[in-house]
């Protein structure tokens, strides 16, 4: 029950990452590795303005809703840009091609923190957040826990009712079936696909955020875990389907507490991608992905 | 083109490797000091892995993201055999590569199946899987790895000094770039470039899609398994750190950022990825981020890579001499299997999808020699029959007898090898190929080849490729594309792509030719042009079954027509029959249609 619990919540955080990856793929068809580093550079940014705030005597609440909103919206803005500049005029060209670039924006974002924040782990306030805890089924829950996780379900909820119910939202379904089609009905692609990577980074940098608060201690690398975890939850789930990352998310973070738990921490990982594979080759396209059948 | 790229680029071509060959061998003798000895041996080290990951990736089109794991099965196995085995080096380099290979074909025989993006993420996990495995077991050394591996000897002499040891990387490049080469120009290479450009249709032409990657793979693993036992013998000390998803990563950026499937490419690309961060140690931190910038700029600027693979060859016949009486050899000469069946027989044939019955008991025959064309509106499920004759698709029910043998439920290559050939509705060339490979990936199941054939290029492997591109300008100008044999599929002209598609699926040398509206967008004298081309098919011996809306065509061509609507046959008999016959003319105006004239039936909306 406790792992259930812990692995809920890291899940939410995972779930948060890989519906970035899952949108973006589900446009564009790029496996955008940068995104992990998103998620880092979310991190970094909750820190930095927590760091300026904790001088001033501002309320917690406060404090924590300013750093949460600066950070996703400079990652917002960081992954809008890194649309603009390295991915866009390479949309016609091979898809290898532009995944090098991913790798190439991936490789400058970790070193650029490496720059400004230093090799080693910077540490996140730990008098900020309350303490308490209650028992549920005899395991303890922290209300740290509970508020993450039901930040982390009200984004989906969120991303779910924006891109279900909104006309930017419908534009981005139509352009995940047929990029030339929706072009010819007047969408303006381009700008889909900005907002898509813009609700990509912001919600990684939630992720980001949250996990500094909830681990405190943060670091340049902390993006490339992430983004294996996240990718593989996104693919677990169905690549390119929404709620498919959302389940994803919380399945691989139950999965490897469970893991970390009853076998060893050394081994999470290693179980986490051998599921990953059963599943892959049992159901090729994930939990919820749907078969795509080709035309001759 | 002028002339003077015509001359210069053959130069360049012959002259060029012996150039590369000459810097490499002075490298040692130019370099500053040692450590730069050092930085030549790791460019030489990812150039064989560079090679190795480029047949995966560059080739076959499969995305690996792990290919770390087997340099590390290969560093790994050196190093255990030869410290607790006390093996010397070259004794282990048997087990490394069997090891890797073994490795290559567990990653790979589950995972063939899956759409390019999973393979990426499952071979990214079994890199993850093998590298932390190597981290936590104790016969791996833990996260400390192995130390005290002895060098690689030769009569006694160690290689323990930079310079030797650069001379046996660049020997050991030089075995592997031999291979690879070897490889990529066999058949199997060909077969591998078809399934990246498209795979359904490279299946459809005959190449058995899932045992062709498979090698990929495992020829992929044994040339990582080969850097990873030299690495290991190199440095004498092997650790879990040499081989993270980083450095997986590393290699596929000297594969793409170099060129796929471009010898040169690759080797530049090891330069460049080794070469360039050392050359920028001097700005310190800042040397990954500048690197990092720097890739992305080379991406933006030239996506192809620093040196693409050439896309049009260069008079791919020059060693061929004359054409002469090369077409002689074209006619139909095996035996059929039995003489009195016909050459193909569909008896009863359904298929469903989901709540649409598609095809519903069709049946029809086709004797040896005739043109029979399949007709009847959009939708009627002509293309459905032809995908379930050719394995595409699985009938539900029903016979499909190629010269009186079965072919139902049999792989699409496996029916091609049985004698059937087809094009598509939607052009589907290898786009990327010249067009006489186009047709040489069409031979690949009348060719004998095997894997060590290829791997050494023997004798009768030489004389089994050059009898095939004898055959390949025959079968082109049969067609008549022989003058622009060397030209990418993909800037063929519209009717040239389609008679190249055509050259393709004879080139496998078929009983049966399906082909599906092949006068689909053509101008009237190419149309005209096609049905003399379909003719002369049928005078090499060849039954052709074909779908077109074009009347002319099929009322000129046609020995027999075939009439399908809804799923259903609704007629059948000679084109006389079928201008006049009233259920036909129905389907096609409406019930209420009255009477109608040929010419109404000449220009119906397709």
């Amino acid at each position: 029950m406790q792992y259930l619990i812990n692995g809920l919540t890291i899940g939410s955080f995972y779930a948060l990452v890989a519906l970035g990856y899952t949108m973006i793929y589900g446009i564009i068809r790029l496996i955008n590795f940068a995104h992990g580093d998103l998620f880092m550079v979310g991190a970094f940014m909750g820190w930095t303005v927590l760091g300026v705030f904790s001088a001033t005597h501002a309320p917690v609440a406060v404090v924590l809703m300013i750093s949460l909103l600066v950070a996703m919206a400079v990652v917002g803005l960081l992954a809008v840009g890194m649309d603009r500049i390295a991915y866009q005029p390479l949309l016609r060209a091979s898809r290898l091609s532009i995944l090098i670039t991913a790798l190439g924006v991936s490789l400058a974002l970790e070193n650029g923190a490496l720059i400004l924040f230093g090799a080693g782990f910077d540490t996140y306030p730990t008098n900020l957040l309350p303490t308490t805890t209650f028992l549920l089924g005899g395991a303890t829950v922290s209300w740290v826990q509970v508020g993450m996780f039901t930040l982390s379900l009200l984004l989906m909820l969120l991303l779910y009712l924006f891109v279900q119910h909104t006309a930017v939202g419908t534009a981005m379904r139509a352009l995940s079936f047929d990029q030339d089609a929706a072009r010819l009905m007047g969408v303006n692609v381009e700008g889909v696909i900005m907002i898509t990577f813009l609700l990509g980074g912001v919600l990684a940098a939630a992720s980001g955020v949250m996990m500094g608060l909830y681990y405190t201690q943060i670091n340049f690398l902390m993006g490339f875990l992430m983004g294996l975890r996240a990718f593989t939850a996104a693919v677990l789930g169905g690549i390119g389907n929404i709620p498919g990352a959302m389940v994803g998310g919380l399945l691989i973070g139950v999965l490897q507490s469970f893991a970390a738990g009853y076998i060893s921490s050394q081994w999470q990982d290693v179980i986490v991608f051998a599921v990953l594979i059963l599943v892959l080759v049992v159901k090729p396209t994930g939990i919820f992905g749907e078969r795509v059948v080709e035309r001759m | 083109m002028t002339s003077h790229l015509s001359a210069s680029r053959p130069l360049l071509l012959r002259w060029g490797p012996l150039l590369a060959l000459v810097i490499a061998l002075g490298f040692p003798l130019g370099a500053p000091n040692a450590y730069w000895v050092d930085v030549g041996i790791g460019i030489l080290t990812f150039g064989m892995l560079g090679l190795g990951l480029n047949l995966v990736v560059g080739y076959a089109g499969l995305l690996d993201l792990g290919y770390a794991a087997f340099y590390a099965i290969g560093a790994y196995t050196t190093a255990i055999l030869s410290t607790a085995a006390h093996l010397s080096f070259w004794e282990t380099l048997p087990f490394a590569i069997a090891f890797s290979a073994i490795a290559g074909v567990i990653v790979g025989y589950p995972t063939l199946r899956l759409r390019s993006d999973y393979l990426a993420i499952v071979t990214l996990g079994f890199g993850e899987i093998v590298r932390i495995t190597a981290t936590n077991l104790g016969f791996t050394g833990g996260p400390n790895g192995i130390y005290g591996i002895p060098p690689a000897s030769i009569f006694g002499y160690q290689f323990v000094t930079e310079n030797s040891q650069y001379y046996l990387a660049l020997a050991f490049l030089l075995v592997v770039l031999f291979f690879t080469r070897h490889l990529a120009r066999s058949r199997l290479g060909r077969a591998w470039l078809s399934l990246r450009e498209d795979e359904s249709a490279s299946e459809a032409v005959g190449v058995p899609s899932v045992r062709v990657k498979l090698w990929a793979y495992v020829f992929g693993a044994i040339f990582g398994g080969f850097a990873g036992a030299f690495f290991a013998a190199r440095l004498s000390a092997i650790s879990p750190d040499s081989f993270t998803y980083t450095q997986s990563v590393n290699i596929l950026i000297v594969v793409v950022l170099g060129g796929m499937a471009s010898f040169p490419g690759v080797l530049l690309g090891a330069g460049v990825v080794v070469g360039l961060p050392e050359i920028l140690r001097f700005i310190s931190n800042w040397r990954l981020f500048v690197f990092a910038l720097g890739l992305i700029a080379l991406m933006l600027l030239r996506p192809q890579g620093l040196w693409p693979a050439a896309s049009r060859a260069h008079d791919p016949f020059r060693n061929l001499g004359p054409p002469g009486d090369d077409e002689d050899g074209l006619a139909r000469t095996r035996a059929p299997a039995d003489p009195n069946a016909p050459a193909l027989e569909v008896e009863g044939l359904r298929r469903r999808f989901g709540g649409v019955l598609a095809v519903d008991d069709v049946s029809f025959r086709v004797d040896r020699g005739q043109i029979v064309s399949i007709i009847g509106p959009n939708g009627a499920g002509k293309t459905t029959v032809f995908n379930c004759i050719t394995g595409v698709t699985r009938p539900d029910a029903g016979k499909v007898e190629l010269g009186g043998r079965s072919v139902r439920g049999m792989q699409p290559h496996d029916i091609v090898g049985a004698g059937l050939a087809r094009t598509f509705q939607g052009i589907r060339l290898f786009k990327a190929l010249p067009a006489f490979e186009n047709v040489l990936v069409g031979m690949y199941t009348r060719q004998r080849a095997g894997i060590l054939g290829s791997l050494l290029h023997t004798r009768s492997e030489r004389r089994e490729e050059r009898e095939s591109l004898r055959r390949t300008r025959a079968w082109l100008s049969f067609v008549g594309l022989e003058e622009i044999a060397g030209v990418k599929a993909s800037e063929l002209a519209y009717g040239d792509q389609r008679r190249l598609e055509i050259a393709r699926a004879l080139a496998s040398e078929p009983d049966v030719l399906l082909l599906d509206e092949p006068a689909a967008g053509m101008n009237p004298s190419e149309k005209r042009d096609l049905m003399g081309l379909v003719r002369r098919i049928r005078g090499l011996g060849v039954t052709v079954v074909l779908i077109d809306h074009d009347m002319n065509l099929v009322m000129g061509v046609s020995d027999r027509v075939v009439v399908i609507d809804r799923g259903r046959k609704i007629a059948e008999g000679t084109p006389e029959e079928i201008q006049h016959n009233q259920q036909v003319v129905d389907a096609y105006l409406g019930s209420d249609g009255g009477d109608v004239d040929d010419e109404a039936v000449n220009t119906w909306p397709s």
